[in-house]
């Protein structure tokens, strides 16, 4: 209940792309919204800076793949926002390297894929079972507490729906989807493909950002939740906090206000609901609610875990968050030159993950905290669409694991920028030479800055066991977080991590819905 | 055609679920014919002399999994089976640690409080979770998978069976079957145990039989598979059958033979014979035929359909699935002849556990790492197995004061990687040694004496458990226990109710619903299904409550 003279309904912590979802969310509705960000800067995960004087670079997320429709429209995100498709290069040892550009799967040199048409059905078929899945992407995951009430039965109508509409595909395609939506990656692909880059391809966008290697079971459905809005890799003009800043946008233009540098010291709660919030300032601040967008177990400790069922503690302290995703920046000395890429083919997003079982081989290390003989990577070079002739890679580097083993030092970062620099000029000599400076951030130091537990871009493991009604936690997936006004909104809770927008959004309408602000 | 050579009904193999499929269909009246490669009946549970005077079981070497309505439709007892039940387990480490598990519950708790306080209530709640999970489970054994495109009665009728059960077990419940039906049992252990040989000591279900390591999603569904048995209704026990493993088998042959079936062996199969698109019979290696329009095939589901019939006789799509179906040897087995008991230093004597099973490993990682090596093709440089003696409660196995010692031991590809080939030809002697070798020297950590009691030792690789009993790959389960391959899924998504598309033929074993074990589930929910289709539904004994 908002106190008397309270001056804000909601308050926000953490100034994310999804706590700003949220913000806006709440502001179109009519409340009065702070939001708080500890660091100095909007975005979380989704920030620039400038590597060299004028050049902004994504700090660490760098692409949008799955940002919702949905939220874009009801946000009105797509007049702040100015972003690129890009098509997708497999690299090669042997320089063939290998294309992906929407339906056109062929040798960079153009010369045609056998195998194309093969991968095309395969991708095809997931993103279709992916389409199927989006909308319960845009609801609170159903309570199975609802039971055969009225209300309850209104919570099952998003899986009816999906029930039916599986129905509806045909016999076979029902069928396929029973039999692969638990599967992994790796037989799903090397059943119809030899493997080789396309193979590659698949078992790389399953994997990043995961805990699970192609073999894992579970891959075949983070696959289908990447491919949620389509799946198309779009590059951010100004980098992702160019995202950010349109959700900031969004919220201020709803009334909300946003203060960076300071940070939430604890929950205040009186009588079992929520009061409003104390910052690391001693300044308290009264509310209705507070949403957090920080992890599970970092939000359950702002609140304190005396308000927490002792079951409810010891699932919030099992969510498995362990980052394996680092983020390297490198600037480069003169324009790139990759052999067998053309300047538009290197301006797409480049991906060391030859086969599907080198992705298998670097999970293999990287489980046990060692840091991986030959990482996955993810690489973009922006400044190459622009025309400039300052250039950078932002690279993606997965299976860096967030709990090294020796812990993450100044040293194991330069082991960290060697192996990125190293993997890449497999298929790039000329970079050895070209590197003018480099930003190696590991899980650690992403954790660090941006407070993501385990450093991992979805917060909390997205396996099929931390998903849907038991993400974060069983009896806890509704985003009202067990103290009255209190709630999630960030990616640990459903449906889950990428520049996306949904938690926020679907935690604000959630919060509306349960009348706890009336 | 010679009339003799006519029957109601062929099944093709004499494993458990062959001889349990066959029992049924002639109780039911119907003249009834098993065919078996092997000299002697019972697939990959068999005793049989291993050495002078040493008897062992082939491969299947416990049994707990056997479902007790079988046991007793069919009298099994009466022609000579005697589940005798075993106690205790001990798990070892590399640090000159051990771990016991006994049944009573008080000692249990003082022996985990012995090596880690903390771990002793959390051993309360993992059992009561897991315990749950198993009475769930246990019902669906005995029934058919429903077909969830299918609006046919009998098939909405089990789904709506399904989503009851599931809504009976409350809201909170919901949620943790979600969960520990997709996690993996590192991760599920991990949630609740500190100490890495308490969880070391548990993990080990998870993984035998099957192709994936202990953090991969699903292997705690698979943990399940190993619990959900019981000895005479004390769920979870395991027994040794008197007079190993092929005692279940004989009882079935004996059961089968008294209702009137016949049995020929000593000759495999040659092909189904097929005739538009129906089964007609089989045709033997020896140029036998034997006629039936109701054909039952106990072999796994790849070699009845890949092996024995021409492609062009099945659908693309059909043959595709099955190529698809993925049945992966993962694990191998080491019998030895031991002239005395070998000695456990690190144990207290004459603990309960010498009847049980032994394992050694020391971490979760260990075991994981043991699964990397098996990924590249190699054995695992430390192996995880599960060690008995089952001479030490059936004294028929051995001569007085000598031993049988029986080894389950994983992993060990099919195809073995010698210099960066993988065939399966790479077993030879030699490596079929070095393998021994490993294992010995992991068994080493417990006896150390092992190697100086051993009179004569057996190794056998998944090619030659394949070569030997016709499991493909020599997997244990006749295919992978993922949840791709569950259910309505297994063994192909629209053939989970035992048929094919050709008419009249079944497959039987353990590629089909609920899987593999010594369990015969499948040979009996299969039995049901030829009868009902063949209008005699009502000549099988009800397993479970049919009545939705």
């Amino acid at each position: 209940m908002a106190g008397e003279g309270s001056k804000f309904d909601v308050v926000i912590i953490g100034a994310g792309h999804n706590g700003l979802a949220a913000a806006a969310t709440l502001g179109k509705k009519g409340k009065r919204v702070l939001v708080l960000e500890r660091s100095g800067a909007i975005g979380g995960l989704a920030t620039s800076y400038e590597i060299s004087d004028g050049l902004p670079i994504s700090r660490h997320a760098h692409l949008a793949y799955n940002l919702n429709p949905t939220v874009i429209a009801e946000l009105g995100l797509s007049g702040k926002l100015s972003m690129r498709p890009l098509a997708t290069i497999m690299l090669s040892d042997d320089a063939r390297h290998v294309e992906i550009d929407g339906e056109t799967i062929r040798f960079a040199d153009g010369s045609a894929h056998p195998d194309g048409e093969a991968y095309k059905e395969i991708r095809n078929r997931i993103k279709k079972f992916a389409g199927l899945l989006a909308p319960l992407a845009l609801r609170s995951p159903p309570d199975p507490g609802g039971g055969l009430s009225l209300a309850g039965a209104g919570e099952a109508m998003p899986l009816a729906a999906l029930a039916l509409k599986l129905r509806l595909m045909g016999k076979k395609d029902m069928r396929d989807f029973l039999r692969i939506v638990l599967s992994n990656i790796y037989d799903l692909a090397l059943d119809d493909l030899p493997d080789g880059p396309l193979a590659g391809n698949l078992a790389a966008d399953a994997v990043w950002g995961a805990w699970a290697g192609p073999r894992s079971p579970g891959t075949v459905f983070s696959l289908m939740y990447r491919y949620g809005c389509g799946g198309a890799p779009l590059l951010p003009q100004g980098g992702m906090g160019a995202v950010a800043g349109a959700f900031a946008a969004a919220a201020r233009q709803a009334g909300a206000e946003i203060r960076t540098g300071v940070s939430a010291r604890r929950v205040l709660i009186a009588n079992d609901a929520v009061t409003g919030i104390e910052t690391d300032k001693g300044e308290k601040i009264s509310a209705g609610a507070v949403m957090s967008s920080a992890g599970a177990v970092q939000s359950m400790m702002l609140a304190g875990a005396e308000h927490f069922d002792v079951e409810a503690v010891r699932r919030i302290r099992n969510v498995r968050s362990k980052g394996m995703t680092a983020k390297v920046n490198i600037l480069l000395k003169r324009a790139p030159d990759i052999p067998g890429l053309s300047k538009e083919q290197m301006a797409g997003r480049l991906i060391a993950a030859p086969t599907a079982i080198y992705v298998e081989r670097a999970f293999t290390q990287a489980k046990y905290g060692e840091m991986p003989a030959a990482p996955i990577i993810e690489a973009v070079i922006p400044t190459l669409a622009d025309g400039g002739d300052r250039h950078a890679v932002s690279a993606i580097v997965h299976y860096i694991p967030r709990n090294l083993k020796g812990g993450w030092d100044d040293a194991a970062r330069a082991r960290l920028t060697g192996l990125t620099i190293d993997t890449l000029a497999r298929y790039w000599p000329d970079l050895r030479d070209n590197v003018e400076r480099v930003d190696a951030f590991s899980p650690a130091d992403i954790e660090n800055e941006t407070a993501a537990p385990g450093g991992h871009w979805h917060h909390a493991e997205l396996s099929i066991d931390q998903l849907l009604t038991v993400r974060p936690v069983n009896q806890l997936s509704r985003y009202a977080f067990a103290v009255r006004g209190f709630y999630l909104c960030g990616a640990s809770a459903h449906p889950g991590g990428d520049v996306s927008g949904a938690a926020g959004r679907n935690s604000a309408l959630q919060l509306l819905n349960d009348g706890v602000l009336a | 055609m010679d009339k003799q050579d006519s029957y109601d009904a062929i099944v093709v193999g004499a494993g458990h679920n062959g001889l349990t499929a066959a029992c049924y269909l002639a109780k039911a009246g119907l003249k009834t014919l098993i065919v078996e490669k092997n000299e002697q009946i019972g697939g990959a549970a068999v005793s049989t002399e291993m050495y002078k005077g040493w008897i062992y079981s082939n491969c299947s070497y416990v049994c707990s999994l056997l479902r007790q309505e079988i046991i007793r439709d069919l009298e099994l007892p009466k022609f000579g089976l005697q589940v005798v039940p075993y106690r205790g387990r001990v798990t070892f480490s590399d640090k000159g640690e051990y771990l016991a598990s006994y049944d009573d519950a008080h000692v249990k708790r003082r022996e985990v409080g012995r090596i880690s306080p903390i771990d002793v209530d959390a051993y309360d709640r993992y059992y009561q979770l897991v315990m749950r999970q198993c009475r769930f489970i246990r019902p669906f054994l005995l029934r058919r998978a429903p077909d969830p495109t299918s609006m046919k009665p009998r098939d909405v009728g089990e789904l709506m069976f399904l989503i009851k059960r599931i809504y009976d077990i409350g809201p909170r419940d919901v949620g943790e079957m979600i969960r520990f039906w997709t996690m993996s049992i590192g991760d599920f252990l991990d949630e609740h145990f500190e100490h890495e040989l308490v969880k070391a000591s548990m993990a080990g279900s998870g993984i035998i039989g099957t192709g994936l390591g202990v953090y991969s999603p699903g292997t705690a569904y698979v943990l399940l598979h190993h619990y959900m048995g019981d000895v005479d209704g004390s769920m979870g026990a395991w027994g040794f059958a008197r007079g190993a493993m092929g005692a279940v088998t004989k009882a079935l042959g004996a059961a089968f033979e008294s209702a009137g079936g016949v049995i020929k062996t000593g000759s495999g199969l040659s092909e189904f014979i097929i005739e538009n698109e129906k089964v007609r019979g089989v045709a033997l290696e020896n140029g036998d035929e034997y006629r039936a329009p109701i054909v039952a095939s106990n072999l796994d589901v790849k070699r009845t359909i890949l092996k024995h019939i021409g492609r062009e006789k099945l659908p693309p799509e059909y043959v595709r699935a099955v190529e698809r179906f993925k049945i992966r040897g993962s694990s191998g087995k080491l019998n030895l002849a031991l002239d005395k008991m070998p000695s456990f230093p690190l144990l207290p004597e004459n603990g309960d556990y010498f009847t049980g099973d032994f394992s050694c490993n020391t971490s979760l990682e260990t075991l994981e790492r043991a699964y990397d090596d098996w990924k590249e093709g190699r054995w695992s440089a430390k192996p995880y197995f599960d060690m008995l003696i089952p001479s030490k409660i059936d004294p028929t196995l051995a001569p007085p004061g000598s031993h049988m010692m029986s080894l389950f031991i994983q992993y060990a590809p099919y195809d073995l990687n010698v210099n960066g080939v993988r065939s399966a030809d790479n077993w030879n002697d030699e490596t079929r040694k070095a393998f021994a070798d490993a294992v010995f020297d992991r068994i080493e950590v417990c006896c150390p004496d092992i190697r100086q009691r051993v009179l004569h030792a057996e190794v056998r690789s998944p090619a030659d458990i394949e070569r030997e009993v016709g499991l493909t790959e020599g997997n244990i389960f006749q295919g992978e226990l993922t949840f791709d391959q569950l259910l309505f899924n297994r063994p192909i998504p629209g053939y989970a109710q035992y048929s094919t598309p050709i008419d009249g033929l079944y497959i039987v074993g353990s590629s089909t619903h609920p899987g593999g074990g010594v369990m015969a589930a499948p040979g009996a929910n299969a039995a049901r299904e030829i009868l009902r289709r063949n209008g005699k539904g009502d000549l099988m004994p009800a397993l479970a409550e049919e009545e939705i």
